[in-house]
């Protein structure tokens, strides 16, 4: 079973609808440890995705161009510091999937390996900092485990949004030590990071849709 | 939430309408990205200077465009780094031959979104350099100093590389400078009130009526010390000599002192504030160079007040002595 261009163009859309819901939840997370406004960034950033996405031409079917397309503008007009480091991100894997018009399993863990990387490349963080790179980190461990046991994609992708919310969830007890949070010190435990939270809004959005069951499900 | 706006998602919007309609004879607007330049950028021969990052830091950073200072600014949204692409523009529209500096506080987002622009601009042949400004003292030990933030310090680093840009000074002299003089400066801040965040309508930070916190960011991010109020001697004698203590100045410096609002703070208790951080400067045998006193760096209405000084030396003497005509920053 592949996943084909259309369900990923979706996701891009279940992603917003999501966001949009969680706009005030990621803003309150972004409060005791930042500036109460990542719900009003990422959110406005991957509108901006929706409208990039809307102008490609209709018969595009390039899922890396896609995903490529998606990073460049929230690189350009995503501002704040989840700008760079979603916008890598999806560049980063848009370039493993260049040219494939549908997602194998194998295709698909590529695409999560390489927007790990790009966080990390961009951000140059390291798993246990207390980022977005916790949520997507885990989630790309377990993706490759199913992978190499063979497991059905449903399974595969259930699995992979466990483990991502289970990193965001670990990012409660973590000292942070990037981005502003990380001038906090001590005061950053006790809060989950919003970046992770955005993260696993973003992964479990996209992850359903693919497995056509709609995604966007509130915090 | 009490605030005279429209809707919150177009403050910033609306406020750059008036601003430039206010300030057309000393700049101007692109036309495709929210970037506000020095109304005869590019200037020939000159190096452009580029800052910017979020809005909500009034006069900062739009106010600070003119001849002696910088020529254009990526507008944020409130408190958010600006994208890539409107440093980029910024950069294009203000290099006039000789290169551009960027200006920057030392924040995640800012660092990111700036460099990704050097790099594109580089890449098409325009000579970029940056200098980023983390003066604060409170945002992180002197041993990790590349993590401390940029607050109001980066007035004293626009006023001095602009002033050496008029000169006629080219990009590498003007890097060289703008670090040593950002070295120089060491700030810290307290806040007794947050202010509210226009897209959710609640305070930057919670805090308890007769409490105060040393060190609170430019954006409410928590400072390292919540005390209950004191009064203005105390509060002044406690942070300046934090920051005294910093660098270390010492008997025989002299220093430029920039006592800054955040917000709602009123001029009548920046004087004596002032007036206190004078006395320990005596106190110090460390001499006044140059003083500052009032809002050069907000975190909108919220209620507290920074000190900052800079340690002088010839060379940043005649600068911060150089004429410059801000929108909100003019000296003769």
């Amino acid at each position: 079973m592949a996943i084909p261009f259309e369900r990923v163009r979706l996701a891009f859309s279940q992603i917003l609808e999501a966001l949009e819901k969680n706009r005030q939840y990621l803003n309150d997370l972004d409060a005791p440890i930042g500036d109460s406004d990542h719900g009003e960034s990422v959110t406005n950033a991957f509108r901006k995705v929706k409208e990039a996405i809307d102008k490609l031409p209709p018969e595009e079917r390039d899922i890396g161009k896609l995903l490529q397309e998606a990073g460049k503008s929230i690189i350009f007009s995503g501002g704040a510091a989840m700008g760079p480091l979603y916008g890598t991100a999806f560049m980063d894997a848009g370039k493993v999937v260049s040219g494939k018009t549908e997602l194998t399993r194998e295709d698909l863990v590529a695409l999560w390996e390489a927007f790990a990387g790009g966080i990390a490349r961009r951000g140059q963080a390291k798993v246990g900092e207390k980022t977005m790179y916790d949520t997507i980190y885990p989630m790309v461990e377990a993706l490759k485990k199913s992978l190499a046991e063979g497991k059905d994609l449903s399974i595969m992708i259930e699995e992979a949004i466990e483990a991502a919310r289970r990193g965001m969830e670990s990012t409660k007890d973590m000292l942070s030590l990037r981005g502003r949070s990380s001038r906090l010190g001590e005061r950053s435990i006790g809060h989950i990071d919003p970046g992770a939270a955005s993260s696993f809004i973003v992964v479990r959005s996209f992850m359903e849709t693919l497995l056509e069951k709609g995604g966007g499900v509130r915090e | 939430m009490k605030k005279f706006i429209n809707r919150p998602e177009n403050v910033v919007e609306e406020m750059l309408e008036g601003f430039v309609i206010a300030n057309a004879g000393k700049l101007r607007r692109l036309p495709t990205e929210r970037v506000l330049v020095r109304k005869d950028a590019p200037v020939k021969g000159k190096v452009g200077i580029v800052t910017g990052g979020g809005s909500g830091h009034k006069p900062a950073f739009i106010g600070y465009i003119g001849k002696g200072l910088v020529d254009a600014v990526a507008v944020g949204d409130i408190f958010a780094a600006p994208p890539v692409q409107r440093v980029y523009e910024a950069i294009k529209a203000v290099d006039g031959g000789k290169g551009v500096l960027l200006c920057l506080g030392n924040y995640s987002g800012d660092v990111m979104n700036f460099g990704m622009a050097q790099e594109l601009a580089q890449a098409e042949g325009i000579p970029v350099e940056s200098v980023i400004v983390n003066d604060d003292v409170a945002s992180s030990p002197k041993d990790r100093m590349d993590n401390r933030r940029g607050v109001a310090g980066e007035v004293i680093l626009w006023k001095v590389v602009g002033a050496l840009a008029e000169e006629g000074a080219d990009l590498a002299k003007m890097k060289e400078v703008g670090t040593r003089a950002v070295f120089n400066t060491r700030s810290l801040g307290v806040a007794h009130t947050p202010c509210i965040m226009p897209s959710s309508g609640k305070p930057s930070f919670e805090i308890g009526d007769n409490e105060m916190e040393i060190g609170v960011g430019h954006h409410g991010e928590p400072g390292i010390k919540r005390m209950s109020m004191m009064s203005a001697d105390e509060v002044t004698e406690l942070i300046t000599l934090q920051v005294i203590e910093d660098l270390p100045f010492q008997s025989g410096d002299e220093v430029t002192v920039l006592i800054n609002g955040l917000g709602s703070t009123s001029l009548l208790e920046m004087y004596i504030c002032f007036r206190k951080v004078a006395q320990i400067l005596a106190d110090h045998s460390i001499k006044i160079y140059r003083t500052y006193i009032g809002e050069f760096f907000t975190s909108m209405e919220m209620g507290g007040f920074s000190v900052t000084l800079t340690k002088m030396d010839d060379e940043l003497k005649r600068l911060m002595d150089a004429p410059c005509d801000g929108v909100h920053f003019i000296q003769h």
